[in-house]
């Protein structure tokens, strides 16, 4: 059986653009007032934005969202799939009710939970359980229930002797652990999770994940924005594109995945930032590119072969000079799973990176790293790419910057034809048997 | 759970169900839990780190009385009533003006301080002005239990007849102040001049209210034909109908009564309206 949980009917959203009123001064809101008496329209053309936000743009306002229409059922995990700016935050605020749309109108049944950041409320001077009533209020959790499951709450954060503590003099682990805690001891009707919340914490964000499909699994709805694209697929059922405030997408992540990813270039084996607006960067580094090559070719490849050398290659402009680099991969499975990390520091590799933690002067440089034929299984795999100054710290990121697929070539069926899967990698090593 | 047929919750469609925004009370009522949450972490974070904590309540109204008590003995003028002590008449001009002072003042700033929160998670926006009201409303009644010992030590009797009258009095200028909190939190969360203008507003306020002086030496020098507009400021109304009820001053004339009855009841049902407005935009323009 299948409720309707969330209702949308061409929900639509507008901002207002550019230096109109930009401050909120009164002074400004009338004088603004007595000129559009004498003028009739804003100047649209005065204002600067991207070529691609061109068509959203009209007189003055910004459409954040378009003619949305969507209906989700109960029990239903979404993942909400889009670049950077294509209106997913949004729609999650609207479903959260914090944005009003500017036309449409949105339905949802029950309460709603709203993880749009952890430890929404939390007052440095109040003390440990004082702020577990007021975060778990305002998160909408009745002063009754969070009463009963206070003990269970403290317990999972682990912060027992440090209930009469202003949450000003806890470690910074120590107040997300106990918001995280409130916020999974939550138990809404529908729940709604922005992947922002997650960033920089693996422990942090399998949790979030897990109580998602946790409250999935108990009939409530979930809706997910993520950019970790392999999370999507494995805790979701269905996943929306949107793009340039359209929802132009709705169907099994899988293949809204391949969608994402072929807009974003990166279904041809390799993802570049030709604007440097869009192209992750920090004071210092800015990503150019990311591309795998296989098939012993040095052309980018989305699907390499199983028994060929594959290549990763990130391309990074320093921006700074003297600035210390440290080049990392990630590699996940579709299913979430972590498959490896590395970085180019020298007792991690092979031979050591002459520029591993080196002054880099400004210029474009690139990196590569080689993972060896015969490793990784037949699959999916997805790539984030993290620079730091040192191993382990980072500074600029971007998760599932790409995928690649690797194909089976039989290389290794020769005596076996059955499944390969279950394993996350396939690695041909080295056996030995001697009679004793 | 959802899957339970019985308990089925009926889809709810967002935004506003009416263009008065009565449909915000029933939320208010309805979060009325989370109210209390916000109002408990107002008075905790108020007095952490405070030395004498809570007597701060006292202090504050019986430091503004004897302060102004002082600046009248040393004028060598009499602002109070021809009938009664000065102090009652000057405390309960303080209590009331600390009420309205301070709760505009922190509602004021109560949505724009907690912006990062208004623009995270939904919950009816009029509850954190609402607390800061119920902070305030918590130090007068606390202040109020001054009276009786002032009222004692400078000799005065207490008019137990029409002292009752004093609560719903209380309740009128309370309402007054939810009225233009309404206002000045939603318009401070869009234009910020509000929270810049409001000192001197106070300020000016203060002395255009009976606070420091009894209505009864204004009196002469408004005479009959225009002490009626003087009592239209709902403030100065409850402030004289304070005194009357619990000390025995003249009372306020009925035509000022009526005019003040009338702009708290504006002031109110415009504030309802223009805060449900103003919130359809909060998050954006915060």
């Amino acid at each position: 059986m299948s409720i309707e949980s969330i209702q949308l009917d061409k929900v639509s959203k507008r901002f207002r653009l550019g230096a109109t009123n930009e401050y909120g001064r009164l002074t400004e809101a009338i004088a603004t007032g007595v000129k559009n008496l004498f003028r009739k329209s804003h100047d649209a053309a005065a204002i600067r934005v991207p070529d691609s936000f061109a068509d959203r743009i009209e007189a003055g306002w910004f459409w954040a969202l378009r003619d949305i229409e969507l209906s989700i059922q109960s029990g239903e995990i979404v993942g909400i799939v889009g670049r950077n700016g294509a209106g997913k935050s949004t729609l999650l605020k609207i479903l959260a009710r914090i944005v009003t749309p500017t036309q449409g109108r949105v339905g949802v049944r029950g309460r709603v939970g709203s993880l749009l950041e952890v430890g929404t409320g939390f007052h440095p001077e109040l003390t440990g359980r004082e702020n577990v009533f007021l975060n778990g209020a305002i998160l909408g959790m009745p002063r009754a229930e969070i009463r009963k499951r206070f003990d269970e709450i403290v317990a999972f954060a682990e912060i027992e002797s440090f209930l009469e503590t202003p949450v000003k003099r806890y470690s910074s682990g120590m107040a997300v652990r106990l918001a995280f805690a409130v916020a999974a001891h939550l138990e809404p009707d529908v729940l709604i999770i922005d992947e922002v919340l997650s960033v920089g914490d693996q422990a942090f964000q399998r949790k979030c994940l897990g109580k998602a499909s946790q409250l999935g699994a108990q009939g409530r709805t979930v809706l997910v924005v993520s950019h970790n694209l392999a999370a999507v697929a494995n805790l979701c059922q269905r996943a929306v594109l949107i793009r340039d405030g359209r929802l132009v997408a709705d169907d099994v992540p899988e293949r809204i995945i391949d969608q994402y990813l072929s807009e974003m270039r990166a279904g041809d084996g390799q993802r570049v930032w030709e604007d440097d607006e869009s192209a992750p960067s920090s004071r210092e580094i800015r990503l150019r590119s990311v591309s795998v090559t296989g098939n012993g070719s040095e052309a980018p490849a989305s699907e390499v072969d199983i028994d060929q050398e594959i290549a990763i290659v990130v391309e990074y402009k320093v921006l700074v000079a003297d600035t210390p680099c440290c080049v990392q991969i990630q590699v996940k499975d579709e299913t979430g799973a972590y498959v490896f990390w590395s970085a180019n520091a020298p007792s991690m590799n092979l031979e050591p990176d002459p520029w591993f933690a080196k002054p880099h002067a400004t210029g474009t440089y690139r990196s590569e790293c080689r993972i060896p034929a015969n490793f990784l299984n037949d699959t999916r795999y997805f790539v984030s790419v993290l620079i730091g100054p040192e191993v382990g710290i980072v500074s600029v990121r971007h998760d599932s910057a790409l995928s690649f697929v690797v194909h089976d070539t039989g290389a290794m069926r020769q005596e076996y034809t059955g499944s390969w899967l279950g394993p996350v990698i396939r690695p041909r090593l080295n056996w030995r048997t001697k009679k004793q | 759970m959802a899957n339970d047929e019985d308990s089925i919750p009926p889809m709810q469609f967002y935004g506003p169900t009416d263009k008065f925004g009565f449909g915000q009370l029933a939320e208010i009522w309805r979060t009325r839990e989370l109210l209390y949450s916000f109002f408990l972490r107002d008075l905790l974070i108020r007095y952490r780190q405070v030395v004498v904590g809570i007597l701060w309540v006292l202090l504050q109204p019986l430091m503004g009385m004897l302060i102004f008590m002082g600046l009248f003995f040393v004028l060598g003028t009499n602002a109070g009533s021809s009938t009664v002590a000065f102090a009652p008449i000057i405390l309960t001009g303080m209590l009331c003006w600390q009420l309205v002072a301070s709760s505009f003042r922190d509602a004021a700033g109560s949505l724009v301080n907690y912006r990062h929160v208004v623009t995270k998670i939904y919950f009816p926006r009029m509850l954190l002005p609402l607390a800061s009201l119920l902070c305030a409303v918590f130090d007068f009644a606390i202040g109020s239990l001054l009276l009786l010992p002032v009222c004692m030590l400078t000799g005065t009797g207490l008019v137990w007849s029409t002292a009752w009258l004093a609560i719903p009095i209380a309740m009128w200028l309370i309402l007054f102040c939810a009225g233009c909190i309404a206002w000045l939190s939603a318009l401070n969360a869009h234009y910020r001049d509000v929270g810049y203008a409001l000192p001197f507003v106070l300020q000016l306020g203060m002395f255009v209210s009976p606070v420091v002086y009894d209505v009864e030496r204004l009196r002469s020098l408004l005479t009959d034909r225009w002490v009626w507009l003087y009592e239209a400021n709902p403030i100065a109304t409850c402030i004289g109908l304070l005194r009357w009820s619990l000390l025995g001053t003249q009372l306020p004339s009925m035509l000022g009564m009526a005019m003040a009855a009338a702009i708290t009841a504006l002031v109110c049902f415009s504030g309802l309206a223009w805060f449900q407005h103003a919130d359809q935009q909060l998050a954006d323009r915060i």
